[in-house]
């Protein structure tokens, strides 16, 4: 340990070549990412005209105005609080649902296992565009049209496949005599998952937490379809208000959708955290 | 205490499970039956009634009308809701619940709504080959007997051409509320500017002037080729100008002839202004909203364009007015030897439709929103261009007026050939000229592939 | 690892409580399975099942199911050329985002995941993308990509340099790799965090080792490091595949299909049929077409990949 320590100081100090490297390519690539983000924030400060011909200069001046307009809006706290509403079901609802099976995929052994996974996957191979009618009748029957339970559940179900197919990965990937110990200590199959392998995954939790979270925010083609009144309308409907028959105020889309961004944002960031703090590496590695 | 614990979970999973589980079990053997067949079965039902007895009268009971526009700008939007609200006011047993939807929006969840067989009480319409399948399919009212009433009262309030976009057959499936017509809308100081002293009045003297405009560094036209519909209309406007009513008529009839003369000609005189490289650099790939912004910034010298031109323009100007007086408007050139005359024209507009289970008092909604006093306000806030008779009062504009004038002038009005024809034909034919203007496709594979189309789609 | 692994351990009987373990495991199974796949039953087996009726009619999707075709969609597909053109177009994707996409995320999170003074904020913001909707990436680079130097910015850049100007998604030829691009640009903050998330997971002191060894960094990387970080990456690349198969959304925002059809994809030539052709018989046997094409282009992944127990399990 000592060695590898020392070596490690040596190789420290003589690599500053390659951390110029690491932060230059690195920097290009921030530089890719982030031109675009700021021409949609340069864009939602300006008239549409402004945006229109001179897209990407610097705002000059400012129109903060266009962000006034969509903030003293009431309906645009309506829009926040469905879409909140239905990312917290959504992805609640996906966690649960998606670690139970997953568990239960990685860590047991039955007949017509395989066939089973098969079928779960099959939701990532299927295009939901043209799968909406069936979909949009089925809400119908359970008479969900217009109210968010006929957006959250679909989404629950079309979050699984993929979160199931990550979860399993994770919970595998736990070593196998933390089961073992576990069961000497008393443990149940349920205790087992309970109390140790969901507190173990929690980063593997967070990274499903985040997939579902923004399919959830940023879904369009389904609340369209379900939901008819505006107070049940969530925020990416709201660009539908700035979108004429013959053009758009894309200077406002920008804004709006820069706003409604912004609460994914801090909800990525906090999700962020948890995903890579550590990773709870100790246990893992045993 | 973890066994309490599990437990508890087990028994909530069997809840949840039993929860979703009643109502999955009952849905799709459910859903199949009303869902997919009820057009069928309820179509006929519901039609009788409107057809046979005009007298259908609102009955004073309590009646929901589901009303779908697509007026998202915040002006139009408040007028609307006004007039709603002003028929409530009058008709206390009516609530109207109003859906704002974007055109796009508005398409996509329209689609997948008429599928289901439930259309919305009220709902734009655009007329042509997507309103005669949803009539085809029973889904929406046949109202001819609510415009014949009392001698015809609500149908003579219309000028004859808008009102016929939206008949299919002899019988009528909506009402129009703004109709306008495709011309050029070009820059009088840029056309000054290259020596021209008026507009073109037939395509060769209109193809000399592109050439002036080319020569004297500027660009002459803009088109919107990521779109389609925009370039189109050069391809349709040419052969109404060639063929004239009675090609149109003779073609689109089954089995079809689009591969006549007229069709093939009308390819080979685009070629002609193809060829003189007319358009903004990278014209394939761009959007409506680009072509409006170059003639407001004086970037392009002219677009070919129906009656919205100028506002969008403005509004995707750098200064946000546009061209201001420099803007003028002229028709369609002639093509010499054409059948078509210069005052044939080709345009579009907006209207409603009413959906197979809507009460009574929906109909009668529809005209009261089609009233000339509602025509007036709608058209004193410039948002369409009124078909009311009499009703021409509230445009002031007056490249507005000139549009309006010679809509009403046409003999022969045709509407969009993407929006006449079939859905599925409609989209070939913007595809097919596509090819033409990326010198992809001959004249005669453009005609060739839309007689396919139509015979395909409309004569099985 | 012991001769005892945990899946045999989970038949053994424990005989402390009054039920087995295996009867109690069982009741586990059902339990824990039960609600993923009433979710799965209502909303995609089923739509999928009504999508394979429908695309043995022509349909506009008005009305009833009238005229039974059998299998006649599929020959009108087959001898389509645009649905070639888009299943080239959708080849291509997954080709590229396989070798250009993927590469340049395993490279970025490699970069990234050492002991980076500053990580955090590279790591947070390269993400960024893939939180934004497609309307916006779209309409964005839309804007990047205008055909001159005035309003387009990448047209800017290439006139700074006193290169010409292109027509991007005005050129046939080059649409398609404008919308990659959008694509990559979206997408591969998804894969640099699975790979993130799989790096947390290998111990630095056994690259270290290799080190002492006298393996350099790329030896270190390919022998020790990837593999450790095997299953990141064969999530990643399953999903990029499937992925890939389906693109739609930002395609039709940013290019319709076009021009003239350059840039259809297999989804767009779907929803083209389905939604603007009134079509949804035709449309369906495309969606069944795209179902099956993902069917066996993940056997065939799952085969080539040699350990099926760790993607799927296919």
């Amino acid at each position: 340990m000592e060695a590898v320590h020392k070596k490690q100081e040596h190789r420290g100090s003589g690599k500053f070549g390659r951390r110029f490297l690491q932060y230059l390519v690195l920097s290009v690539f921030l530089l890719i990412i982030l031109v675009p983000i700021v021409l949609i924030v340069f864009g939602s400060l300006k008239t549409r005209g402004e945006f229109a011909s001179t897209p990407y200069t610097f705002p000059n001046p400012p129109r903060w105005e266009n962000y006034e307009r969509i903030l003293t809006q009431p309906s645009t706290f309506v829009m926040l609080r469905n879409s909140i509403v239905v990312m917290v079901v959504s992805v609640a609802g996906t966690l649960v649902v998606s670690s139970l099976a997953a568990f239960v995929f990685a860590r047991m052994r039955f007949r017509g296992q395989t066939m089973l996974m098969n079928i779960a996957l099959v939701g990532l191979m299927f295009p939901m565009n043209v799968a909406i009618l069936p979909i949009y009748l089925i809400i119908k029957e359970m008479q969900l049209t217009d109210n968010l339970w006929g957006i959250m559940l679909p989404q629950i179900a079309f979050g699984l496949a993929v979160n199931i197919l990550i979860l399993r990965g994770f919970f595998m990937s736990v070593p196998t005599e933390l089961q073992d110990a576990a069961y000497i200590d008393g443990c149940s199959t349920f205790g087992f998952f309970w109390r140790i392998l969901l507190p173990l995954a929690r980063p593997a939790m967070s990274a499903v937490a985040v997939l579902a979270m923004l399919g959830s925010w940023n879904s369009y083609f389904l609340p369209l379809t379900i939901l008819n009144s505006e107070k049940w309308y969530t925020l990416p409907l709201g660009t539908m208000q700035f979108v004429g028959q013959y053009g758009s105020e894309q200077n406002m889309v920008m804004a709006f959708l820069f706003l409604s961004m912004v609460p994914a944002l801090i909800f990525y960031v906090f999700a962020e955290r948890q995903i890579v703090s550590g990773l709870t590496a100790g246990a893992l590695k045993g | 205490m973890l066994k309490a614990k599990s437990i508890v979970l087990a028994l909530t999973l069997i809840l949840l499970v039993a929860l979703v589980g009643c109502t999955a079990t009952t849905t799709p053997v459910a859903t199949d039956a009303p869902a997919t067949d009820a057009p069928a079965t309820d179509a006929p039902a519901t039609d009788a009634p409107a057809t046979d007895a005009p007298a259908v009268e609102p009955s004073g009971d309590p009646v929901t009308i589901e009303w779908w526009h697509i007026s998202t700008a915040e002006e139009h939007m408040a007028l609307w809701q006004g007039m709603a609200d002003a028929y409530v006011a009058e008709h206390p047993n009516v609530t109207i619940n109003i859906t704002v939807l974007e055109n796009e929006a508005f398409k996509t969840k329209l689609t997948t709504v008429m599928q289901s067989g439930e259309p919305p009480d009220v709902f734009q319409s655009w007329g042509g080959g997507v309103m005669n399948q949803y009539a085809d399919a029973g889904l929406i009212q046949d109202i001819t007997a609510a415009l014949d009433e009392n001698g015809g009262e609500w149908r003579n309030t219309f000028s004859a051409g808008p009102l016929g976009v939206y008949a299919y057959g002899d019988k009528n499936y909506g009402v129009p509320w703004d109709m306008g017509m495709v011309g050029f809308w070009y820059n009088k100081k840029l056309f000054a500017d290259a020596g021209i002293d008026a507009p073109p009045e037939t395509w060769a003297e209109f193809l000399e002037d592109v050439q002036k405009l080319k020569d004297a560094g500027i660009t002459p036209i803009a088109v919107a080729g990521g779109d389609k519909w925009p370039a189109h209309f050069y391809w349709t406007y040419l052969a109404t100008r060639i063929g004239g009513q009675d090609a149109f008529v003779k073609a689109s009839t089954c089995p079809g002839s689009f591969t006549d003369d007229p069709y093939v000609e009308a390819g080979r005189k685009l070629q002609e202004l193809i060829a003189l490289e007319p358009f903004q650099d990278g014209f394939l790939g761009a959007t409506y909203g680009d072509e409006a912004g170059l003639v407001g910034d004086s970037k392009a010298a002219m677009e070919l364009m129906g009656q919205w031109a100028p506002a969008v323009q403005n509004d995707n100007s750098a200064s946000g007015e546009g061209i201001g007086d420099d803007l003028g408007f002229f028709l369609f050139p002639a093509v010499e030897g054409g059948a078509g005359a210069l005052t044939d024209g080709m345009g579009g507009g907006n209207g409603f439709a009413i959906g197979k289970n809507a009460p009574p008092e929906a109909v009668d909604f529809v005209k009261f929103l089609t009233s000339q006093e509602n025509q007036i306000a709608l058209a004193e806030i410039n948002v369409g261009l009124p078909v009311v008779v009499g009703s021409e009062k509230g445009v002031s504009d007056p490249n507005l007026l000139l549009v309006q004038e010679a809509r009403d002038k046409a003999v022969y009005f045709q509407l969009y050939y993407d929006q006449y024809l079939a859905p599925a034909t409609g989209e070939v034919i913007k595809d097919a000229v596509m090819g033409l203007f990326a010198n992809m496709l001959t004249p005669e594979e453009v005609a060739q592939q839309l007689q396919d189309s139509f015979a395909a789609e409309s004569c099985k | 690892m012991s001769a005892i692994s945990g899946h045999e351990n989970t038949f053994m009987p424990y005989k402390s409580r009054g039920i087995t373990r295996k009867a109690q495991d069982r009741l586990t199974i059902l339990l824990f399975l039960l609600p993923a796949f009433i979710f799965i039953a209502i909303f995609q087996i089923y739509p999928m099942i009504r999508s394979a009726y429908f695309s043995v009619w022509e349909w506009n999707g008005l009305g009833p199911l009238e005229t039974y075709v059998g299998l006649k969609n599929f020959t009108d597909i087959w001898s389509d050329k645009s649905f070639w053109k888009g299943l080239q177009n959708t080849s291509l994707i997954v080709v590229w985002s396989l070798t250009i996409q993927l590469p340049l995320a395993l490279i970025l999170a490699l970069l990234i995941e050492r002991d980076l003074p500053g990580r955090a904020i590279f790591r947070s913001i390269l993400f960024v993308p893939f939180v934004l909707s497609e309307v916006i990436i779209g309409q964005i680079w839309i804007k990047m990509f205008r055909p001159d130097a005035h309003y387009g910015f990448i047209n800017l850049i290439l006139d700074q340099f006193g290169l010409k100007a292109q027509p991007w998604l005005g050129d046939p030829n080059q649409a398609m790799a404008c919308a990659f691009v959008a694509l990559s640009w979206q997408y591969f903050g998804l894969h640099m965090l699975l790979y993130i998330a799989g790096l947390q997971n290998v111990p630095q002191e056994l690259e270290e080792a290799a080190r002492i060894d006298g393996a350099n960094e790329i030896q270190t990387i390919w022998n020790i490091t990837l593999p450790m970080i095997g299953n990141a990456i064969r999530t990643s690349v399953f999903l990029s595949l499937l992925g890939s198969i389906q693109v739609f959304g930002l395609v039709w925002v940013m290019t319709r299909g076009g021009p003239i059809g350059a840039s259809e994809t297999l989804a767009t030539y779907m929803y083209r049929a389905a939604f603007l052709k009134f079509s949804l018989g035709y449309g369906s046997a495309v969606a069944i077409i795209i179902l099956v094409l993902s069917l066996v282009l993940s056997t065939v992944y799952q085969l080539a990949a040699g350990r099926h127990e760790h993607v799927g399990g296919m």
